[in-house]
């Protein structure tokens, strides 16, 4: 079978790797523009979101407060730890969610088929659906990591390039787990509950000391849930600098950034489509 | 296939430039089955079962550079199925396909800067802001050239009158005015092949003539192709020269639309809304025109145009009752696809 050849079609792009992803940056940073803009067409609901995200985190911070008014120390873990864990957490979890903010909406995106005009444009799939939103109220968890680290944190040139990549940790790992989870709904139909579920054991998991786990469940926390190599950045990243941790976290992320790439990209092999009336932003 | 003009006429050759091309496309969707009620949820979580559901059962197809096609059916006949599989949003269960000498679901992205897709119920136009911002997001999209992107934007804002409502957000535009954004949107990247997926569906009759002209328009000045799936005739008798009917998922009909309108599309229906009720004694016999109903104020004409045409019989209608109201129409599809079964091919 053959059409019209490519190279006669006039119009066929022969375009190097530094211009592809030249052309995928400025999309990019057009998408996250066009994104704000959408958000602050309702001002009032952008800052009320963003603020009471910012207080509710502090609100955690208050009751650990509690907790260590009564024990200085638990596991080697002091509350400066604990805000510090906070700060990568939240923070990590918002900048991911402030500029690829479908991370945690892949599943009902694929169940209710509204991949197709993502597909029909000649952008990679994963990063144009991921950055076809943004969170309001992840403009408050990143802000609020920034105040935590400003107020608590390691302010030598060291420290913040060791808290920066504490966040980039956490943000990549949040979206690798996330996005592996709603790749589900390719395979199984509508997993947006179990999706659902995944993400938020492993946003709860990530706000507690992982040294507080022991056995199976500290097992668990590194390998098949691995909020671990997030709540545990305070110490083995921040507090005493661990090479051989810290190699593992990057590892882990790597690892689960790719098995959330290939299960995305298998599952688009899968995926049916749907006649739901689709709108974006 | 019941009816089908002889191959060579569409066949690569004699200058011409073949623009896609499918060869024995298939699709079979796994669709679980369920009884009726809540003791059957329950037994389909104990016990699922599954059924194969053939989408496009096979589609071997042709079209040229610059031809306009209607690829028509009722609604399950496959239309959409197809045209996602030759924009790489399906990956066929079997068969082939070529477009723009890409195979779809493997080179998706490449083929993508060359076509255009415009899905009548999945809008690419930002929600809640105005028209000219999805402009600059599809820019970027097709990394056009600035000074050309803007050029050509200005050239589309101006040939399809949006100068109105470029700044209204789009949640704020009507159906008609939506669907003229979604349509220069996707002529931004100056596409050889787009795909038109419903793109009259909703609209009312003046908006629906409107599209149909631009859509022509670009097709003369652009010479690009373009693979228009409706289930309105109108679309079809409108725009295209060559018509292909499917039905379950295969093709029934493949044939120039002057052909189709003489065989097939030879009736037309007038609704009228008569200004007092309908009195069946009143109206004159007319030659090749059946009541289909006539209830209340409420008149529906059957009129075969091979006998008559619109024009008499209206001219009787209105000399023997007052009328608040006209439509003129074509059947449905489902009618049209009966009378290609009726007679054959």
């Amino acid at each position: 079978m053959s059409t019209e050849d490519n190279e006669q079609a006039g119009g066929l792009r022969s375009v190097s790797r530094t211009g592809r992803l030249r052309g995928t940056l400025a999309f990019l940073i057009t998408c996250w523009k066009v994104n704000l803009a959408s958000a602050m067409e309702y001002r009032a609901s952008f800052f009320m979101m963003a603020g009471m995200m910012f207080i509710n985190n502090f609100m955690w911070l208050f009751f650990w407060s509690l907790f260590f008014g009564k024990f200085q120390v638990v596991n080697g873990w002091e509350m400066g730890d604990v805000m510090m864990m906070w700060a990568v957490g939240a923070g990590g979890f918002g900048w991911a969610n402030m500029l690829f903010g479908n991370f945690n909406r892949i599943a009902p995106i694929v169940a209710a088929g509204q991949l197709d005009v993502y597909l029909s444009q000649p952008k990679p799939v994963l990063l144009h659906v991921l950055a076809s939103r943004m969170s309001l109220t992840a403009a408050g968890d990143f802000f609020f990591g920034l105040v935590v680290y400003a107020w608590v944190g390691n302010h030598s040139l060291a420290g913040l390039l060791q808290f920066l990549l504490g966040l980039l940790l956490s943000g990549l790992l949040f979206m690798g787990i996330t996005i592996l989870a709603g790749c589900l709904a390719f395979f199984i139909g509508n997993a947006e509950g179990l999706a659902q579920q995944v993400f938020n054991s492993f946003v709860a998991l990530s706000t507690y000391p992982s040294d507080i786990f022991k056995g199976l469940a500290r097992t668990l926390l590194f390998t098949l849930l691995p909020a671990g190599f997030i709540s545990f950045l305070p110490i083995g990243l921040l507090r005493d600098f661990d090479p051989a941790f810290v190699w593992k976290a990057v590892a882990a992320t790597l690892a689960f950034g790719a098995l959330a790439v290939l299960a995305f990209r298998l599952g688009l092999k899968r995926y049916a489509s749907g006649n739901a009336i689709t709108l974006r932003g | 296939m019941l009816y089908r003009e002889e191959a060579p006429k569409y066949a690569k050759g004699a200058g011409q430039v073949v623009a896609l091309q499918t060869q024995a496309l298939r699709k079979v969707f796994t669709v679980k089955r369920k009884d009726a009620g809540l003791a059957g949820s329950f037994r389909s979580l104990l016990k699922p079962s599954w059924e194969e559901k053939v989408a496009v059962r096979s589609i071997d197809l042709t079209v040229q550079r610059g031809e306009m096609v209607a690829f028509l059916g009722p609604n399950g006949a496959g239309k959409s199925t197809t045209i996602k599989m030759l924009t790489g949003i399906l990956h066929p269960s079997s068969g082939e396909a070529k477009v723009l000498g890409c195979t779809p679901w493997r080179e998706r992205e490449k083929l993508a800067f060359r076509i255009g897709a415009v899905f009548g119920q999945k809008s690419q136009l930002w929600y809640h802001l105005p028209p000219i911002d999805t402009f600059d997001l599809i820019s970027r999209i097709y990394e056009l050239d600035r000074a050309d992107y803007h050029a050509r934007r200005d050239d589309l804002i101006e040939r399809f009158e949006l100068g109105p409502y470029l700044h209204t957000p789009v949640r704020k535009l009507s159906l008609g005015e939506r669907m003229r954004c979604e349509i220069a949107v996707s002529f931004l990247h100056r596409p050889q092949l787009l795909f038109l997926d419903e793109p009259t569906i909703g609209l009312d009759v003046v908006v629906k003539q409107r599209i149909r002209e631009l859509i022509r328009e670009v097709n003369r000045d652009e010479g690009t192709t373009v693979f228009l799936t409706s289930h309105d005739a109108g679309d079809m008798e409108e725009l295209c020269s060559r018509a292909v009917v499917i039905h379950h998922g295969g093709i029934l009909l493949d044939a120039p639309v002057d052909r189709l309108k003489r065989e097939v599309l030879n009736r037309k229906i007038i609704s009228l809304t008569l200004a007092a009720g309908y009195d069946a004694s009143m109206l004159p016999p007319l030659p090749g025109t059946e009541v289909i109903a006539g209830e209340g104020r409420r008149l529906k004409l059957g009129v075969d145009l091979a006998v008559t045409d619109i024009e008499a019989v209206l001219g009787t209608v209105i000399g023997t009752y007052r009328l608040d109201d006209v439509t003129v129409e074509d059947p449905p599809m489902e009618e049209i696809i009966a009378h290609i079964y009726g007679t054959g091919g």
